[in-house]
């Protein structure tokens, strides 16, 4: 069952918050090593990056954005029968952020709250988790909370170009006769080596030498507790998988191509980016993008990009979303969303 | 399928050099000074664009000449 529809389930909202604090991948890396950074960054797509300092988590970016979009929405905290937070940067790893969250925003003790571990391809997933609880008919209002401190496993922020931080905040509700939105979701479980952080979990647990630092055969130096990124398999996964699924997930819905207004894909690095655009024949004003001034945001980037991207369009009328994200895991998802009245925030700098 | 000065002209634009570097079918891979993990993203992009050939980071770490690499596409 990779595809489905849900009814009934109306877009109600997003808010997005970042970081304050912006490093930028040539200005701020040593003159000696600025030429090879500008070639780098030409081929990512990626100049600038927001980064949490020490004390900041995912959680207080999310805190922010929920806030703010409950606020805006008019909901009063006792209305939201369900939190949903997804992200790979919980605050502990025991407890849930999503319940610690529950008390933080003031919701009710009714409220259900739990957390879901998925990263770059998070978003449609997420919205059908939450799409699923309220086209049931059990709750009437849910909020997703959602994304990443991707930037937190280099100790020098230097020496990883391409992630960036934020935390989001959805709003989905029960709305009679709400235009269906549709999924196409996917697991490959074989290819969890290509994204991952090797140790700190119950396969590998944590010992004092794993925060030791060696140099790699590519010359930069890594603790066992740094995110290890295999390239050629994530552009190879990316670039094969999420072209068919988006056809697929079309074919599904029946709809074509151009009757979609804007298709916000993860923002990974533009090579990837770039290629899945032309594979799927798509032209560059129907794909926006926030990879030069945001980077490579995590699940987060497809908000990130509405938000900064498509906020005068979406107050304008209806848009059609189809909104598709691929990574860690391997795990890659599609939706397709109708918004309208849906309250947008502008972007939130924290 | 390109000729191969074709394809050099391509496999140039794909690393995108820094510096202009003379390239031959017989030029080591490894002993150009950007053969790193961008260039092999950039080699898999202009394959599978290219090309319509999946190659993988293994088939990377198997050939050795710009040639072979061009064979390994044909």
């Amino acid at each position: 069952m990779a595809t489905s529809t849900l009814k009934n389930v109306r877009f109600a909202g997003m808010a997005t918050c970042v970081p304050k604090h912006v490093i930028h991948n040539v200005n701020d890396v040593p003159p000696h090593l600025r030429s090879e950074r500008e070639r780098l960054v030409r081929n990512i797509g990626i100049e600038t990056r927001r980064v949490c300092p020490d004390w900041q988590c995912f959680s207080d970016l999310a805190y922010d954005a929920a806030d703010k979009l409950l606020n805006d929405l008019q909901w009063s905290r006792d209305e939201v029968d369900a939190l949903i937070v997804v992200t790979q940067s919980p605050d502990y790893l025991v407890p849930a952020t999503a319940i610690i969250l529950q008390d933080r925003l003031g919701l009710a003790h009714s409220t259900i709250a739990f957390d879901v571990n998925l990263g770059c391809s998070s978003y449609p997933f997420a919205l059908q988790i939450m799409g699923s609880m309220i086209a049931s008919g059990a709750i009437k209002k849910g909020l997703i909370l959602l994304g990443d401190r991707s930037s937190y496993k280099h100790k020098d922020p230097l020496k990883d170009p391409l992630f960036s931080d934020a935390g989001t905040a959805t709003a989905l509700e029960y709305k009679e006769g709400a235009p269906p939105m549709y999924f196409d979701l996917n697991s490959d479980g074989s290819g969890y080596k290509a994204i991952i952080v090797p140790v700190g979990g119950h396969r590998n647990p944590f010992q004092l030498e794993h925060g030791i630092a060696r140099k790699g055969d590519d010359g930069f130096w890594r603790s066992d507790l740094d995110l290890i990124l295999d390239g050629p398999a994530v552009i190879s996964f990316s670039t094969q998988r999420v072209p068919p699924m988006v056809e697929k997930l079309l074919g599904y819905a029946n709809i074509a191509k151009d009757e979609i207004d804007y298709f916000i894909f993860h923002q990974a690095n533009r090579m990837i980016n770039e290629t899945i655009r032309k594979k799927l024949g798509l032209p560059e004003d129907k794909v926006p993008s926030t990879l030069r001034e945001f980077g490579n945001t995590s699940g987060a980037s497809l908000p990130v990009t509405v938000t900064v991207r498509l906020r005068d369009q979406l107050a304008a009328g209806k848009q059609r979303l189809l909104l598709c994200g691929f990574g860690v895991g391997l795990s890659w998802g599609g939706a397709i969303v109708d918004v309208e009245d849906a309250i947008f925030p502008q972007l939130i700098i924290s | 399928m390109d000729n191969i000065d074709t394809f050099i002209e391509k496999f140039i634009t794909a690393v995108d050099f820094q510096e202009a570097v003379e390239i031959t079918p017989d030029t080591i891979l490894k002993d150009l000074p950007e053969w790193d993990s961008l260039a092999a993203l950039g080699v898999i992009v202009l394959s599978d664009m290219e090309y319509g050939k999946t190659i993988t980071g293994e088939h990377l770490k198997q050939v050795s000449t710009v040639n072979d690499l061009y064979q390994l596409l044909n």
